[in-house]
């Protein structure tokens, strides 16, 4: 088959999304949900079908020239690799589900045609991220996916505070968005090119310094849309969109994009010692910071968000580390449990009457319906990292590539890892005991939820406890799928003995009993009971909103103020307008000379001639 | 000898006539003095060998120009007299000084040419020579004056007109 | 010549400069009028001047075309001066300044 139809899997969504935006509020609902679904859904299948593709060096297509001026040649193309190809298929089958689940959860909703038409296009953004050939392509869907996510957090924007929240997501990814372009930039003008075989193939032949400092803008790149520290503080306010946006863009796809662009830099990246450690570092502490403030919000989609945050900051760490193909099974195993988790979320608010706060539910094991509280509880046993689950193998892979990496700062960001797992356990089970267990606190409407609210949950669970099967390390008698299938993207290769990988899985399922133990003790029966200023700050993220908000957003808006009132009014405006007024005074004053009388038009007349006959006299005088 | 000493005395007479004539509140004053000033500028103008233009400006402007301002004040029976200089003290000081300064420059622009000071033989045009002049080198001169008079006849006739009286009729 | 041609652009200049005072100074139309009367004969007298000083009768024939000119002139604005004062009633120059801005 003609490799070019590789472009129908991201241009499939694409044109799903212009349809039901065109046309989307004049056909019949349903229409407009197929069209929505079974664009995602056939680039699901479609990928299926050009898995081989990807086998070796994997393919490549182009569509055109987009382009070519002045040195620069870029063209829409595309590179389905195995690491591209593994991508696709997990983007777009959650897609496809969570699609499926937003048909049911958008049931009420009237302005349906925008909410599918902004989901299609983000996962063609989507997809062009992780197709692209050529950095230029992949900016482009760098940017689509923030301007998609920016009207998906707003979406009911005439809250106000929705609409803020989108707004501060895309401001704080932009700055993101900047150090990447002046990377994209910087290595245009280092090799002369911008397709990433290239520059990878190159990079062995840049200067060191060069290479860390390409790695750290690279890195805050990533960090912008990973919403890694520093730049992480609009993910837990991106939980004002609707429940499959929070499930397909920030558990899923967006935040792991930056992980992906290391990914696929890693060549690059990877040259740079210093630069593997800064994204180490940034990931370890993200995933603490992260797993900390998790612990104290009352919110159920902000424990979440934090969660995704903090597990995120452990695919930094493997990357950090050196192991591509670590960080990609945590990425799936993560991107499977977490929407389901937020579904399932969905659900639990839905049940609860739009009510958020966990503190206001309990109960729900007995009063909802019994799949919720498995789907949930797989959820979370993955999220925890229970043994055997699809969790526990992804996160064990991060922390031995951590340990075996053999620098001391390494064994300290394992340490940190440990130490994250362990809240991780905590708060996830803390939210399980505050949402199904105990008495009802909150009020609690048991109806039955639709069939896609519920079954598209279940492949996702599924995938999820499964989803150990991916990369099954040979201790457990596994043979590795996919970093036998990333071949040479796999990163480092991770040796350890047997018995440093039975001993790091047991520390791990005591972190995992110890943390369930605590949640169990401090929350089994909860009882609501005063909160502290460390809870408090905890709830705040530390004070992060109120840092950036006193440090960056003060000093700016008093500038544009200066600029606008300041500069502009008193200045600009002032001379303009003194200019504009001189003028007028002036005319009026000559206004006066024009009497209407005879004899003021002679003696204008006599003036005349007194400065011809001055002219003649100066002329004799010289 | 004496055609000099006669030119100074008319170009006195002229210019007191001239100065009375511009300071007086009647029209009528105004305009009588100014004759006399004309008679004196038509000797001036036989002195210089102008004895044709002479006549004329006795017959054409003392005689019918200023008869016809005569005519005009009259009609419209302007100032009765006794009314005090209708020029206000605001008007006439600049004009005053701004009159004097335009003559000192001109008396300057004409004093430092020097050609101008020489005099040589006196000059008389004979009317034959005139009359060829007129009629030989200027004939579209003459032909074009003469329609200025005519526009000019038609132009005073039509603004002199007045507005045709309304016949009864209802006004609308 | 009887006198330096100097002598009498001089006098022709005094003249010249007593009717532009008259023809500024003065409000009543008429006077305005005379005083331009007055100019044009002071120009007439430095064209007869200048015909003597030069030995040409060129000035002359000027001067009657500048008379011929000047009776039209008058002609037309005595007529105009009827009309005003059938209009307003009044021939002061101050009160037409229908133009002002």
């Amino acid at each position: 088959m003609n490799e070019s139809l590789l472009f129908l899997i991201p241009l499939l969504p694409l044109t799903a999304a212009v349809l039901n935006m065109l046309f989307g509020m004049r056909l019949p609902r349903l229409v407009t949900e197929t069209v929505a679904v079974s664009g995602v859904a056939a680039a699901f299948l479609l990928t299926l079908l050009f898995w081989g593709y990807a086998d070796g060096e994997g393919t490549r297509a182009t569509l055109g020239s987009w382009l070519a001026a002045a040195g620069v040649e870029v063209s829409f193309a595309l590179h389905f690799d195995a690491l591209a190809a593994a991508m696709t298929l997990m983007v777009t089958g959650v897609a496809t589900l969570i699609h499926l689940y937003a048909v049911g959860y958008m049931h009420d909703e009237d302005d349906y045609a925008r909410f599918f038409g902004l989901l299609n296009l983000f996962v063609f953004a989507m997809l062009t991220i992780v197709l692209a050939d050529n950095l230029l392509l992949l900016f482009l869907g760098w940017e689509g996916v923030g301007l998609c996510s920016y009207g998906l957090i707003g979406f009911w924007y005439r809250q106000t505070e929705n609409a803020r929240a989108g707004t501060k997501a895309f401001l704080v990814t932009r700055v993101g968005d900047v150090f990447l372009a002046a990377a994209l930039l910087w290595l245009f003008a280092l090799t002369g090119t911008l397709e990433i075989a290239a520059i990878n193939a190159q990079a062995a032949g840049l200067a060191p310094a060069v290479l860390t400092a390409l790695t750290l803008l690279l890195l805050l790149g990533a960090c912008g849309k990973s919403a890694q520290l520093p730049l992480m503080t609009w993910l837990a306010d991106a939980m004002a969109g609707p429940t499959p946006v929070s499930a397909l863009i920030h558990a899923a796809t967006m935040v792991t994009a930056g992980v992906y662009l290391l990914c696929r830099l890693f060549p690059l990246v990877s040259l740079s010692p210093d630069g593997m450690a800064a994204i180490a570092v940034v990931g370890a502490l993200t995933a603490l910071y992260a797993a900390t403030c998790a612990l104290a919000q009352r919110e159920i989609k902000r424990v979440l968000a934090y969660s995704t945050m903090s597990q995120v900051g452990y695919m930094f760490l493997a990357v950090g580390a050196g192991s591509v193909a670590g960080a990609l099974f945590h990425l799936f195993t993560h991107a499977f449990f977490k929407a389901a988790l937020f579904m399932a979320a969905g659900c639990v608010i839905h049940l609860a009457g739009g009510e958020n706060n966990i503190l206001r539910m309990g109960g729900l094991a007995r009063r909802g319906p019994r799949e919720l509280l498995w789907v949930f509880v797989a959820g979370a046993l993955c999220l925890a990292g229970a043994p055997l689950t699809g969790g526990f193998f992804s996160k064990d892979a991060i922390l031995l590539a951590a340990y075996t990496e053999g620098s001391p700062l390494f064994l300290a960001l394992w340490g940190v890892a440990l130490l994250t797992a362990l809240l991780t356990a905590a708060y996830t089970f803390r939210l399980v005991y505050l949402v199904f267990a105990g008495t009802p606190r909150g009020a609690v409407d048991p109806h039955p939820l639709p069939w896609l609210m519920r079954w598209p949950l279940w492949p996702l669970v599924l995938c999820g406890l499964g989803g150990g099967l991916l990369n099954l390390p040979p201790l457990f008698g596994g043979g590795e799928w996919l970093t036998r299938r990333l071949g040479g993207l796999a990163g480092r290769a991770i040796s350890a003995t047997h018995d440093l990988e039975w001993a790091l899985g047991a520390l791990a399922t005591g972190l995992v009993v110890l943390g369930w133990g605590l949640a169990r003790w401090r929350y089994g029966r909860f009882r609501a009971g005063r909160d502290h200023r460390l809870g408090r700050w905890l709830l705040r993220g530390w004070g992060a909103d109120a840092l950036v908000e006193a440090l960056l957003v003060r000093p700016f808006t008093a500038i544009s103020r200066f600029c606008a009132i300041g500069c502009d009014r008193a200045l600009v405006a002032a001379t303009v307008d003194g200019i504009a007024r001189q003028t007028s005074a002036c005319g009026e004053r000559l206004r006066l000379l024009t009497t209407g009388r005879v004899s003021t038009y002679l003696a204008a007349f006599l003036w005349g001639f007194l400065i011809m006959l001055g002219w003649f006299l100066l002329a004799l005088v010289r | 000898m004496l055609a000099s000493a006669l030119f100074y005395l008319l170009a006195a007479a002229t210019v007191a006539a001239t100065l009375l004539c511009i300071t007086r509140t009647n029209p009528v004053h105004a305009v009588i003095y100014l004759v006399h000033a004309f008679f004196d500028l038509a000797l001036i103008f036989y002195l210089l060998g102008a004895p044709l233009v002479a006549a004329w400006e006795m017959i054409i402007y003392a005689g019918a120009i200023m008869v016809l301002f005569l005519f005009i004040i009259m009609m419209l029976e302007l100032a009765p007299g006794g009314k005090p200089l209708e020029v206000d003290r605001q008007r006439w000081i600049p004009v005053l000084l701004l009159s004097l300064v335009t003559l000192g420059c001109t008396v300057v622009l004409i004093i430092q040419d020097p050609s101008a000071a020489a005099s040589g033989a006196a000059y008389h045009a004979s009317p034959r020579e005139f009359g060829t002049a007129l009629f030989d080198r200027y004939a579209l001169g003459v032909q074009v004056v003469s329609f200025q008079l005519l526009f000019a006849a038609v132009g005073a006739y039509y603004v002199g007109k007045g507005e045709p009286r309304r016949r009864g009729g209802p006004s609308s | 010549m009887i006198v330096p041609f100097a002598h009498v652009l001089l006098f022709a200049a005094l003249l010249f400069v007593m009717g532009l005072g008259c023809a500024l100074a003065r409000r009543n139309l008429i006077m305005i009028l005379i005083g331009v009367e007055i100019m044009l004969n002071a120009a007439a007298v430095a064209l007869v001047g200048g015909s003597a000083h030069w030995r040409q009768v060129d000035g002359q024939v000027f001067v009657v075309f500048l008379m011929a000119m000047t009776s039209a002139e008058v002609a037309i604005s005595l007529a105009m001066v009827v009309y005003l004062r059938r209009r307003r009633g009044t021939l002061e120059a101050d009160k037409f300044d229908g133009m002002h801005g």
